[in-house]
């Protein structure tokens, strides 16, 4: 959830030992700024890279992350002092735009909700149509480059490690990304659940205006093997020629005779009266020995007379049932929210665990320093008592001694909860007398 | 061996129903895990069910179809193996919900009506009049089977057709997977029907113990079958298409219920004579 703090707020964030690391976001997207200014702060790759360079540049942050799509420029900081991060952030990240900053444009989140917030983005939940695929194919892109260019360490790599597994998850184990939610899609939606597939199907379509135009191209996108235009006149041809190379032109006169072989019909024409009458359609379908025949109507009047929807295996769609689809589609995506949000809360639990388990990797190494070093006093002053051929098998066997008294131990110290852990810490330290100097 | 006879379909009985629970997971969520969990539960129970009947095959030393609950448990065998068949006819399992639902369904009566000691009946010793149990019974299975893709069909078509989209839009397959497996379903039928009849044409000429002509149950069948055959040419033809063949389904199931519930009560045994 993108909170909007006042830029003070980035000093102070929540204690690192307890909650997890020190992060700072700052970003906009389509909820806080219009395209005109999200379109301006926009960075292409070489930006990105040049951006990440100069942030790693300052001494205030440790590591860098940025990611920016036509709906959102985001930026996470791993800051090593937050005030001066966040005037980083705001100085190379959102320059080209002075009013972000001045009409408040941007939002702020600190730590957790930071992580939070990458998490929830990975999983489409902060997309303009929620729960759309190409965000995770972002962030996942977003990510090879700031490692190709060494702006992200250990944190801020396990982070997107924990986005891109939480939007992998939320893709895999709900729907929030099933259903199509545009016009274009529902035509594809629909003919997949008629055929075995869209790939290899022909369509013909009547008209070249711009909802044509999407539908067909989202077609052409899933695979249609053949697509045919029937237009009224000639001065869109070159046009349509263009956008689509594989297409082929048909006079409006043979639209009946077109439709014999092709699955899909898609009409969008100007005309005021209906353009495919069902006496007519009939005859096509006793030819096509009743294959079925997807018929969508995206006409305004409409260009396909009502009785066709009769016909046995035609199956029409207008504007309305398209966009009741539609509907239906994204309040079924709304409905899995609460699911995606309990991934995202598992993997920034596990994030969090991750980091904490940080924090007792110096005590563990001490541990099992003083071990290794018992071992081997003890392995010299034992060393003249066995015959040599023994000596490695000496050394295997009490390494192999140590490596397993200690397993279970630096186990325990890594894991569990933070209080938990800090309990065990400080037992650990009392009892192996660590962090008090090298012993005698 | 008691024991084991005992416990047997009630171990089925929980196979089908970790299958049917596989299946359910993923129709209603699509979760990944229950696709690939669900075929190989289905394919062990079948092979327990398998191995279960020849069991009881030799255990009895007659075809298991001499009580209710043992011609029960072969209907959901038959079930089973026909849905294996058109899951890889098809290549989709969203539909096996309700197919793999049927069987425990089937399973679930035959433990509920199981008979520690069934009756000894000569007839089932022959292994020709085995055979010819087992082919009818895969055969109306089949129907069963078919019937229920057609009802599946006839869901999805009427809510394509009407643009009204329930909970079946978007889980069941496309219409013309949903033809395929019904037709699959048709073809087994018809030709374990086929089988049936020839077996049974068999059997009567080495007994002589049969009036078929007057035998309602003989009559029944070849009507099923013919009725069957047409709608299968008629698919050949190309006169039928998907809504045609999923009615025809469904009468045709209409009718063997009917027709077998009307035999049962008028006259006494399966056949006139037995």
């Amino acid at each position: 959830m993108a909170l909007s703090d006042p830029p003070g707020a980035a000093a102070e964030p929540a204690s690192e030992a307890a909650e997890g690391p020190a992060l700072l976001a700052v970003g906009i997207d389509h909820r806080s700024a219009p395209l005109e200014l999200r379109e301006r702060v926009a960075f292409s790759r070489e930006d990105s890279e040049g951006l990440l360079l100069r942030l790693m540049a300052r001494p205030e942050v440790a590591e860098a992350y940025l990611i920016s799509t036509c709906n959102r420029t985001e930026v996470y900081l791993r800051p090593r002092e937050q005030e001066r991060a966040f005037r980083a952030a705001m100085e190379l990240a959102f320059a080209r735009a002075p009013e972000v900053e001045r009409d408040g444009r941007f939002w702020v989140l600190h730590d957790s909700e930071a992580a939070r917030h990458l998490l929830a983005v990975a999983c489409g939940l902060e997309s303009m149509v929620l729960g759309e695929p190409e965000i995770l194919g972002q962030v996942k892109r977003s990510a090879e480059l700031a490692e190709a260019v060494g702006s992200c360490g250990t944190v801020v790599k396990r982070l997107l490690r924990s986005a891109l597994q939480a939007g992998r998850r939320a893709r895999a184990e709900t729907e929030i990304g099933e259903g199509a939610v545009s016009l274009g899609y529902a035509v594809v939606e629909l003919a997949r659940h008629i055929f075995v597939g869209v790939e290899g199907r022909s369509c013909l379509v009547l008209g070249g205006g711009e909802t044509a135009v999407l539908a067909a191209r989202a077609l052409v996108e899933k695979g249609v093997r053949d697509l045919r235009f029937a237009l009224r006149g000639t001065h869109r041809h070159e046009e349509l020629g263009q956008q689509f190379p594989g297409a082929r032109l048909t006079t409006f006169q043979e639209r009946y005779a077109t439709l014999a072989d092709c699955d899909v019909l898609i009409a969008s024409t100007s005309a005021d009266e209906p353009v495919i009458e069902a006496g007519e359609l009939r005859q096509v379908m006793r030819q096509r020995r009743s294959r079925p025949l997807l018929v969508v109507d995206l006409g305004v009047p409409r260009n396909v007379g009502r009785r066709v929807g009769r016909l046995d295996n035609v199956f029409l769609h207008d504007l309305d049932s398209l966009q009741h689809l539609v509907a239906r589609n994204l309040e079924h995506r709304r409905a899995e929210v609460p699911r995606v949000e309990a991934i995202v809360a598992e993997e920034l639990e596990h994030f969090g665990s991750w980091y904490q388990g940080l924090a007792a990797e110096p005590l563990v190494a001490e541990l099992q320093r003083r071990a290794e070093r018992i071992r081997l006093q003890e392995v010299e002053g034992a060393r003249d008592r066995f015959p040599t051929e023994l000596q490695d098998e000496l050394d295997r066997l009490t390494r192999s001694l140590v490596r397993k008294i200690l397993h279970h131990p630096s186990t325990r110290l890594r894991a569990g909860g933070a209080e938990r852990r800090l309990a065990h810490l400080e037992l650990a330290r009392e009892l192996f007398q660590l962090g008090e100097g090298e012993e005698e | 061996m008691e024991t084991l006879a005992g416990i047997a379909p009630y171990v089925l009985l929980a196979a089908y129903a970790l299958a049917t629970g596989a299946y359910g997971v993923l129709f209603f969520t699509g979760r990944r895990e229950a696709s690939v969990w669900a075929s190989p539960l289905l394919q062990l129970a079948v092979a327990l069910h398998l191995a279960y009947l020849a069991w009881l095959t030799w255990r009895w030393e007659q075809f298991p179809g001499a009580t209710v609950s043992q011609a029960l448990t072969v209907v959901a065998f038959a079930v089973a193996i026909i849905y294996l068949f058109l899951e890889w006819l098809g290549g989709e399992r969203a539909s096996g919900f309700w197919l793999v639902g049927q069987v425990l369904v089937f399973q679930l009566l035959a433990v509920v009506l199981h008979e520690p000691q069934p009756p000894r009946r000569e007839l089932f010793e022959h292994p020709i009049f085995g055979i010819h149990v087992f082919l009818a019974l895969l055969g109306y299975a089949a129907f069963a089977v078919a019937a229920s893709y057609g009802f599946l069909f006839l869901r999805l078509y009427r809510e394509l057709k009407r643009s009204r989209f329930s909970v079946f839009y978007g889980k069941l397959p496309p219409l013309e997977v949903l033809e395929r497996m019904m037709t699959g379903a048709l073809a087994v039928g018809f030709a374990a029907l086929t089988g049936a009849l020839l077996d049974g044409i068999l059997w009567v000429r080495q007994t002589s113990a049969l009036d078929w002509q007057h035998d309602p149950m003989i009559l029944l069948t070849f009507a099923t079958w013919l009725l069957y055959g047409g709608a299968l040419l008629l698919r050949r033809l190309r006169r039928w298409q998907g809504r045609q063949t999923a009615m025809a389904s469904l009468a045709g199931l209409g009718v063997i219920v009917v027709s077998l519930v009307a035999v049962h009560t008028f006259v006494v045994g399966f056949h006139r004579s037995f």
